[in-house]
């Protein structure tokens, strides 16, 4: 399944939602990390924090009508707009 | 130290409590004691869709029968004031005394159903109306017509610890002198808007919360009020009044760090703890109680364990520690006024209340914790820690009566001086000088739209701005331009050092709107987690302080139509009171469309096709006047005077002018009761011009009237101007004079 329209409407979402002024969703890599530095060599982090991470637990929620858990769990569906993509697809169907 | 006198000590000599353990102090602290627990399940409203329902209620309390509508949090705020004066015994005919009133959400759950209502039909004029019966400032116009006169009143806010705050504006005003006691304190009631806003921000637990217990999950809202009187001790001993603390040390810092986390090493909230103690020539060895902030969230509780480490160094181990909130819940506005009652209490019982909730500590909360129940203990001080969105903190330490030294007080003639200025108004943004065409009698160009239409990302680093809501981009955009014109020609200064307070008279009423129609509209699980901080009062104040870095004194005034003068008044009083060599101070309001249709309904004829209201905001940087000479910094004029007076019957204290042929009469609002507020003084007859006409009508307009002073007295057309600000019968004074070479 192409997950390339949901990817880029998820970029559209966290630069609207987190208000990231004058960031152009396309120049965000699906790998990049969301939050906090990225691992060296790795595509730049956007460093997201914890406020950022509710708000677009709430959007995605709203939007897609998927419910992000709590915790541990949410680590790895925030790694990065990719996961978020699988996350949601996955869920969406359910 | 410049000006300083010794020999004043702050007392209180009456406390007031209203909370979900009891109507009053005696209830409220036995129970306390005894590891009662006031979190029950929410009545007041409806919770359905509630992530978390348990709160800390105020079981029904009436309030007075005064013809008018109070709502609970004025009514909260009337039981617990009337309590510590009935203590006190105060003589409010033969004693000056002043009122602050601290708080967060003031009649939010009145105004919450008027919005409801709202929702359902837009143009429901009388719930438009009835929504601004219940400003901020609304109790404190209650309270004083119901409790007073009070010479002097104030309103406050600074999220968290608003109440606290309370406190040390009212030993400010002892230490001027200018006050004989003071009745200072906190408020807040339960609302729909708190509520959806913290379980939004996943900060709350379903359960009974557990402040420092390992399996702790977040806080449970509570409500209620706390005040006490304020005396100097010289004039309490005079009138056989006695102790119940000395009110012995205070520090107010900013950590400058994020609107809703705290700063996770601890070290900014350590910072304040230790200039709290340092403030009162205390040391870490005479502290033998903590009341913590402890709200039961997973970020607060290590942070202010490691900050309590850094700041009591050895002796950690040996001072224990408890918060209040696992019995009460977190009051909010009023959490830091009803802890500092606590406070005070510890020392005059000699005794400690426990941490309820707490049965399994984290490791990453090591502390002397008070588990299960109250006890007797040896209280010579006790510490009370109050933090707030924005990093808003204030640390209070109340002492057995002359356990320390007696305050410092400075002279209250400490000349404080005008460094910075600035003001963004439909006409542009504008740092001094444009202003000075004012002077000659020219207006200035105002666009007809009332807005500000300027573009403020050229201004503004907007990555790091991101977060900053619109009312915090114009404070940031102005306190900015005001600091970088401080700066300009001397060394610069340093921003930590800088304190930031800012008025606003009905706070983000939009923004509250929209956010309470999203929660009608779709249920409190898509409350906006980022936009709920930024409904606060002191919102502004958080975002400018942590976008530029400031690190004082840091919180929000409210004065309906004299905000921007309330602001820059309190500014004043805590630079000569020595809380802080350099302030900016000011106010910014933003167009509402809500207050806009609000003021046209009651006034129809108002608009004439165009908007009522405007918006703007203005700064100026209040500097004590050794400090910006230590730099290097030739002051662009002198604040020569700053006098508040509160009605009814009062009138303004200002003397001159020195030049009766040149002096000039700057105001924003009605020219009648500008003239009425200065007949029979030596401005009587000053040539008096008020701003509105050519810069706008909005409640922050009067930093606008400052700016404008300092401009026309820079410009050499006179040496002396004078401010004057007047609403409902009470208003405020400045005497701008030229900077002596």
């Amino acid at each position: 399944m192409d997950l390339s329209p949901l990817k880029a409407e998820i970029k559209e979402l966290i630069v609207h939602e987190l208000n990231l002024e004058g960031r152009d969703p396309a120049t965000i890599d699906d790998d990049a990390q969301l939050f906090g530095a990225a691992r060296d060599g790795a595509p730049p982090s956007l460093g997201l924090d914890s406020l950022d991470a509710l708000q677009l637990a709430m959007s995605l929620e709203e939007k897609f009508g998927v419910r992000v858990p709590e915790g541990q769990e949410a680590r790895s569906i925030f790694a990065s707009v990719a996961a978020l993509a699988r996350f949601v697809a996955e869920h969406k169907k359910a | 130290m410049e000006g300083e006198t010794t020999g004043a000590r702050v007392w209180i000599t009456g406390t007031g409590l209203v909370s979900a353990l009891g109507h009053d102090v005696d209830t409220t602290w036995s129970r306390l004691l005894r590891g009662d627990r006031g979190l029950r399940a929410l009545t007041l409203f409806d919770g359905s869709g509630q992530r978390a329902t348990r709160v800390g209620g105020v079981e029904e309390i009436a309030a007075p029968d005064t013809g008018e509508r109070w709502s609970r949090t004025s009514a909260f705020a009337w039981h617990a004031a009337r309590e510590a004066m009935t203590e006190a015994s105060l003589d409010l005919a033969r004693m000056r005394v002043g009122l602050v009133v601290a708080g967060t959400t003031g009649g939010m759950f009145e105004t919450e159903s008027l919005l409801a209502r709202l929702h359902a039909d837009p143009d429901h004029i009388d719930s438009l109306v009835e929504m601004i019966s219940q400003p901020l400032t609304a109790t404190g116009d209650r309270l004083q017509r119901a409790l007073g006169p009070f010479v002097r009143v104030r309103t406050l806010c600074s999220a968290c610890s608003s109440g606290a705050n309370a406190l040390v504006v009212g030993a400010q005003w002892l230490l001027s002198g200018e006050i004989d006691a003071v009745v200072a304190g906190g408020s807040d009631g339960l609302c729909r808007l708190t509520l959806s806003g913290f379980n939004a921000l996943a900060a709350t637990d379903p359960d009974a919360c557990r402040p420092f217990d390992v399996a702790r999950k977040g806080l449970n809202l509570g409500e209620g009020a706390g005040f006490v009187v304020l005396e100097r001790d010289t004039r309490a001993r005079a009138r056989g009044a006695r102790p119940i603390a000395e009110l012995a040390g205070w520090a107010i810092g900013a950590e400058a760090h994020h609107i809703t986390n705290p700063e996770p090493s601890g070290a900014a909230a350590a910072d304040v703890i230790t200039r709290c103690l340092s403030h009162a020539r205390l040391s870490a060895r005479e502290v033998d109680y903590v009341n913590a902030h402890g709200t039961g969230t997973p970020l607060n509780d290590p942070m202010e364990t490691a900050a309590l480490h850094r700041a009591l160094g050895v002796d950690v181990d040996r001072v224990a520690v408890s918060s209040s909130k696992g019995q009460l819940g977190h009051t909010l506005g009023a959490a830091g006024a009803i802890e500092a009652v606590l406070s005070a209490l510890t020392v005059r019982h000699q005794a400690v209340p426990p941490t309820m909730g707490l049965t399994e500590p984290d490791p990453a909360c090591r502390l002397v914790h008070v588990m299960h129940e109250g006890r007797a203990a040896r209280v010579r001080a006790t510490l009370s820690s109050s933090f707030g969105f924005g990093g808003l903190d204030t640390v209070l330490l109340l002492a057995e009566p002359g356990l320390g030294p007696p305050q410092r007080t400075r002279d209250a003639r400490r000349r404080v001086v005008v460094t910075g200025a600035a003001t963004l108004t439909p006409a542009g943004l504008d740092s001094g000088d444009t202003a000075a065409r004012f002077a000659d009698g020219s207006s200035w160009p105002t666009s007809r739209s009332g807005l500000v239409d300027l573009d403020l990302a050229p201004h503004l680093d907007t990555a790091r701005a991101r977060r900053l809501d619109r009312p915090a981009r114009l404070g940031a955009v102005v306190a900015s331009r005001a600091l970088d014109q401080a700066d300009d020609g001397a060394a610069a200064i340093p921003r930590a050092e800088v304190g930031i307070i800012l008025g606003t008279a009905f706070g983000s009423l939009d923004t509250s709107a929209a956010f309470m129609h999203r929660l009608f509209e779709k249920g409190p699980r898509f409350a906006s987690p980022a936009d709920f901080p930024n409904l606060v009062p002191s919102s502004p104040v958080g975002h400018v302080s942590i976008y530029l870095g400031l690190r004082r004194v840091a919180l929000a005034t409210a004065d309906l139509a004299t905000s921007g003068e309330s602001a820059v008044a309190q500014a004043m009083e805590l630079v000569v009171g020595g809380e802080a060599e350099v302030i900016v101070a000011g106010a910014v309001e933003e167009a509402s469309d809500l207050v806009e249709r609000i003021l046209v309904s009651l006034d129809p004829t108002s608009s004439r096709g165009g908007r009522v209201r405007s918006e703007g905001a203005a700064t100026l940087v209040l500097e004590a006047e050794p400090h910006a000479r230590a730099r290097g910094k030739t002051p662009l004029a002198c604040v020569a005077s700053a006098h508040v007076w509160a009605g009814p019957g009062s009138r303004p204290v200002i003397e001159g002018p020195t030049d009766k042929a040149r002096a000039r009469v700057v105001s924003t609002g009605d020219c009648a009761e500008v003239a009425a507020a200065l007949a029979g003084t030596g401005w009587e007859h000053a040539p008096a011009t008020s701003l509105s006409p050519s810069v706008g009508a909005h409640e922050g307009v009067g930093a606008t009237a400052l700016v404008a002073a300092v401009a026309i007295v820079r410009s050499g057309v006179t040496r002396e101007v004078l401010v004057v600000g007047v609403t409902e019968g009470r208003g405020y004074t400045f005497t701008l004079t030229a900077s002596d070479p």
